[in-house]
Order: C-alpha cells, then sequence, then structure tokens
C-alpha cells in the first residue's frame, strides 16, 4: 500500500506548483484580455476557433479528474477490461455527436447556446428546460472537480480539504472571469498538453517501477476469473451498458460540449471531434490501466476508497519529480472542465436568460451581457464552493442530471430534422421521462408484477432509440429504423426478467424511451411545418454593429428590387 | 500472456503521444499564420 507520509509535499512546494500552474495559465489568458471585451466573443470566441485549438479544448473539456479516478476504479473493480469499458465508450460518444453537430451548425451557424436554439425552434419552455438542466449538470460538475482537488491537495499536503477547494476555485475563477470562453479555450491547450504528456510518461514509468511485466505473471491469482476476461460480461454490464446510455445524454445536453461546437470553424468539426475522440479514449483508458496495474498487485487503497487509488499508486511509484507532473496533471483535468462549466454557465446567463428573456435580442446591450457573465461566474463558483464543502454524494446527482438530459435527448435531435416535432411535444415528452425516471431510479414502486414488466419493455424500447440514434446521425433514417428495431428485438429475450435488477440502466432507458414514444405520438399528426431558416434568423450576434444591420437590410431590398425587376 | 498484456498497458500512452504531437503541431501552424496575418489566434 503506498506510504503517502513519505511522499507528501510541503506546503511550499505545493504553493509554488499551484502558483506555477494558475499563474501560467493567468498569464496566458493576459495575452489574450481585451480591454473592450465583446459579449459574443466571451462566449464563442467568434465562431472561428482552428483545428489545433478546438481539438484541444474539446479533448480538455470532456476529461475531469472524476474520468480518470473512475476508470481506474473500473480497472480495479472489473479487470483488463475494465478501463475500455469507461474510456471506450465516453470516446465514442465524442465521435457519434459530430453528425449531430454539422447538422446544428448548419441550422443554427452563429447561436451560442443549445437552448437558444430551442427557443427560436419551440419557444419559452423549451428553452428553460435545456437551460436549467444544464445549470443545474454545470453546477454539479463544479462542485465535484472542486471536491477532487480539495481531496488531492489534502492528500498530498499539509493543506486541508477546505483549504485546497478554494485554491483551486480561485485559480480558475482568476484566469476565466475576464476573457470568458476565450480564455478557457486557449488554456484548454496548455492544460492538455500538460495532461496528455503527463500520461506518456507516468503511466510506462509506473509499469516498470511496480515489477511489470513479470507481475502479470506472480499476481495473477489476485483476479477472479471475471476480471481476467477481456469479454466479461459482469464489466458490460456493470460498467459499460449505463455508460453509453448517460454519455449519450451528455454528449447532447452538455453547453460545454455545444459551445465548442459553435466556436469551432464549420469545416473544422469532423477532425476536432475525431482527434477528441482518439485523444479522450487513450488518456482515459491509459489511466484507467493503472487500475488493473493494483488489482494485479494486490494493491489496497486507504480505507477501501476506491478514489485513492490513482494518488496511492503515483505517491508509491513515482519520484518526486514525477509525482508533481502527475498532480499537476490532475489539477489541469480538473480545471479544464471547471473553466468550461463556468464559461457554459455564463453562457446561459447571457444569451438565454438576460438575452432572450429579461431583454430582447435586438435590445440586449452587450456590456450588460458581459457584466452578467462575469456575475454569474462569481455566483457560481460562490455556489459550488459551498455545495463541496458540504461534500454531498456527487455519484447520484450525476447519474440525476444524465437522465434529465437522456430525457431530452430525442426530442432535442428530432427538433433538428423533424418540422412536425412541437413546443408542447417536447415539454410534455421530457416531463412524462422524467415522471416514470424517478420512480425506477431511486426503486419508489417495487420492481416486480405489472410494474416490472412496463420498465422492461420501455427498456428494450431504450436499447432500441439509443443504438437507432447512434446510426441515425451517420447512416440516415431507414438504417437507423432498421437497427432500431432489430436492436430492440435481439435485446428483448436479455431484458425480460433481468434488467430490473440494474436500476441505474433501466431507469436511463425508460428515460430514452418514455420521452421518444410521447415526442412522436403528439408530433404526428401535426399539420404544421417548421422553417428551420427561421432558427438562423432568431438565433446570432449580440455585438452585431448597426451599421451592419443597415446596410444587409439594404442589400437584401436591392436583392428583392432586382428579383421584381427580372420577373417584370 | 505478458507480452500480450504489456502491450495492451503501454499502447494508450503511445497513442496519446501521437494525438499530443498532431495537436501541438496543428496549434503551431495556426498560430504562426495568425501571426503572419498580424490577427489574433482566438
Amino acid at each position: 500500500m503506498g506510504d503517502l507520509g513519505t511522499a507528501q509535499f510541503s506546503a511550499v512546494v505545493v504553493v509554488l506548483l499551484l502558483v506555477l500552474f494558475y499563474g501560467g495559465t493567468f498569464l496566458i489568458s493576459t495575452r489574450i484580455g481585451k480591454k473592450e471585451e465583446n459579449a459574443d466573443g466571451y462566449m464563442t470566441a467568434g465562431n472561428n476557433i482552428g483545428f489545433g485549438i478546438s481539438a484541444a479544448s474539446m479533448t480538455a473539456t470532456w476529461i475531469w479528474a472524476s474520468s480518470m479516478y473512475a476508470s481506474a476504479t473500473s480497472g480495479y473493480t472489473y479487470g483488463i477490461s475494465g478501463p475500455i469499458h469507461y474510456g471506450l465508450w465516453g470516446a465514442l460518444m465524442i465521435l457519434f455527436i459530430y453528425p449531430f453537430g454539422k447538422r446544428i451548425r448548419q441550422v443554427a451557424p452563429r447561436a451560442h447556446t443549445l437552448a437558444e436554439v430551442m427557443f427560436a425552434r419551440h419557444g419559452r419552455s423549451s428553452q428553460l428546460m435545456l437551460a436549467g438542466s444544464n445549470v443545474v449538470g454545470s453546477i454539479i460538475s463544479l462542485m465535484s472537480n472542486f471536491i477532487a482537488g480539495g481531496v488531492l491537495i489534502s492528500m498530498l499536503s499539509p493543506f486541508t480539504f477546505i483549504q485546497g477547494v478554494f485554491c483551486v476555485a480561485g485559480g480558475v475563477l482568476l484566469y476565466t472571469l475576464w476573457s470568458g470562453f476565450r480564455a478557457s479555450v486557449l488554456t484548454d491547450f496548455v492544460q492538455v498538453v500538460a495532461m496528455l504528456g503527463a500520461v506518456a510518461v507516468i503511466v510506462p514509468v509506473i509499469f516498470f517501477a511496480a515489477g511489470f511485466p513479470a507481475a502479470f505473471e506472480t499476481g495473477a491469482a489476485n483476479l477472479t476469473p471475471e476480471q481476467g476476461n477481456f469479454f466479461s460480461s459482469e464489466a458490460f454490464l456493470g460498467q459499460g451498458a449505463p455508460y453509453i446510455a448517460a454519455v449519450l445524454a451528455y454528449a447532447i445536453g452538455n453547453q460545454t460540449i455545444a459551445q465548442r461546437l459553435f466556436a469551432v470553424r464549420e469545416d473544422l468539426i469532423k477532425p476536432t471531434f475525431v482527434t477528441a475522440t482518439v485523444g479522450y479514449g487513450a488518456m482515459v483508458i491509459g489511466v484507467g490501466m493503472l487500475g488493473v496495474l493494483a488489482l494485479y498487485l494486490g494493491f489496497e487503497p486507504t480505507g477501501g476508497d476506491l478514489n485513492n487509488l490513482i494518488p496511492e499508486m503515483a505517491a508509491t511509484y513515482l519520484p518526486t519529480v514525477l509525482l508533481a507532473v502527475f498532480f499537476i496533471m490532475i489539477i489541469g483535468a480538473l480545471s479544464s472542465t471547471s473553466d468550461s462549466d463556468l464559461s457554459a454557465l455564463s453562457s446561459i446567463a447571457m444569451a438565454d436568460i438576460y438575452g432572450q428573456n429579461i431583454s430582447t435580442k435586438a435590445d440586449a446591450n452587450p456590456r450588460t451581457m458581459l457584466l452578467v457573465g462575469r456575475i454569474t461566474m462569481v455566483v457560481a463558483t460562490a455556489i459550488a464552493i459551498a455545495f463541496a464543502s458540504l461534500q454531498l454524494n456527487i455519484l447520484d446527482l450525476l447519474v440525476f442530471v444524465g437522465a434529465l438530459w437522456g430525457a431530452l435527448v430525442f426530442p432535442v435531435l428530432a427538433s433538428f430534422y423533424w418540422d412536425k416535432v412541437t413546443n408542447k411535444a417536447f415539454t410534455v415528452s421530457v416531463i412524462a421521462a422524467l415522471a416514470l425516471f424517478i420512480p425506477v431510479r431511486f426503486s419508489l414502486v417495487p420492481m416486480s408484477g405489472p410494474f416490472g414488466l412496463l420498465v422492461e419493455v420501455l427498456s428494450v424500447v431504450g436499447i432500441g432509440v439509443v443504438l437507432g440514434l447512434m446510426v441515425f446521425g451517420f447512416l440516415g433514417l431507414r438504417v437507423a429504423r432498421v437497427v432500431g428495431v432489430v436492436a430492440a428485438l435481439a435485446s428483448a429475450p436479455f431484458v425480460f426478467g433481468f434488467l430490473r435488477d440494474y436500476a441505474t440502466l433501466s431507469a436511463s432507458l425508460v428515460a430514452y424511451a418514455v420521452s421518444t414514444i410521447v415526442c412522436f405520438a403528439m408530433s404526428i399528426g401535426n399539420k404544421e411545418r417548421f422553417d428551420f431558416a427561421v432558427i438562423q434568423d432568431v438565433t446570432g450576434d449580440f455585438d452585431e454593429d448597426p451599421a451592419d444591420v443597415v446596410r444587409e437590410a439594404e442589400t437584401a431590398l436591392d436583392e428583392t428590387d432586382s428579383d421584381l425587376a427580372k420577373e417584370a | 500472456m505478458a507480452i500480450a498484456m504489456s502491450i495492451y498497458v503501454l499502447v494508450w500512452p503511445v497513442v496519446v503521444a501521437v494525438v499530443l504531437f498532431v495537436i501541438s503541431r496543428a496549434f503551431y501552424r495556426e498560430w504562426n499564420a495568425a501571426r503572419r496575418r498580424g490577427e489574433d489566434l482566438i
């Protein structure tokens, strides 16, 4: 077991590392700081970011401290296939959403948030539903990352947990507050270089320092047959399958991903998402392999707490210099996600709350918007610190938000492709899905008799919906229908009488199924058709120069006159 | 078995290093191009 007593940093060393990291990122953000910051730049950096920064930012945002800890935990719990069942599915979700991303950019090229697009597509209730779920999700994500920072700092230094939380929160706010999203994406590049560089070095060093490859032979007895099986069904059902359902929802519903989608140059969406898929997958699976190594070694984390696994493996097998690199890697992971959450929250407050509900797009003052964005960041940080100090059960909260977004996936995606979906169908389907999700997830109703059967029927439909949506983005509706039906029918024999014991998985699938069925049933008979061109007119720049608006109007009038003249 | 497991564990840091190279090279090119045009990178 790791003896942290001999590997802890002194207070001076930790302060120096934090000053190096946060001071460095702050200096970088000052290089792009503008005296007169632009509201659109603060939210999406002008919708024109290049491949290098956007791929780095997408990778850094998708990787957070919990993903590294959870991947290692999966390796330690489920054996050699554990990290794959965490990292691979998470990575593939980035890949699966890029066709949807291209469609979203096509209909709303200059939007700032998905909720803003929903306002243009449907109206207020859909917008506020999406915006509200994003606010809750980002606050929880912020809190989770602050907790991870507090735990790491208290574990490796003389500082207390709450002092660690304040250090991380203050550091992230310091470099994000002034330039918002622009600072977030630029510092993401530096942070991802630090993270990827650290993993490329640390994993092989621990591997050889811990006595591998010989330990694969000597420690093989520490694995159960299921842990030693690469095709373990236990690993798939316990980790992989619930994760597939959850991360699809996270990828679609999460404003931090949507914000990068609106920021990257439109022709670079595909290479950005493909690179982020490979980068995220390799990094998270690589770190997860430390859990597999720990399993072979018979390594016991202190107090049986699996969150101690990675820090203790690092403290035990890394020399002091590389332990400092490890420290920076974790701080980088949690900071890059935290600054993305702050930027996401500020954009929602600026565009969705102030820009379209308190004011109107035409009347919104960009300077007031910036003030709203900055105040939002400060308030969100304070709330996240307060919740972090309570040390709530993050996992339960995250699963709840994941399911909330699961209920939104079909209505959101259908709204971008199907012109029959209405605001009423969107809102009712999401509420109905949540109404059934909650009793299933928290086992409020016994999973037996007709209710258990109903949940399993809906779970079968949910499997078809998830797989159908994944295929739809790449191959279109016809193939998606076939895949969805085949997947549902093929899974049915394995679901009935079995899946009701897996509350997390069945609750997520129920959320997908109910929202899809209700949204479809309420939309199919709709006679009115939505014109997607309207979205582009309603969403767009808040900083637009009035002179440009007049010029655009004059150009449009000239074109109309010209057309009329031709017709005459 | 030990060789296969070693490759399985160590291939990920190699892939990570390749991605790091791709992202860093793209960033350098974009930074250089922006500097030549006299524009901000973001």
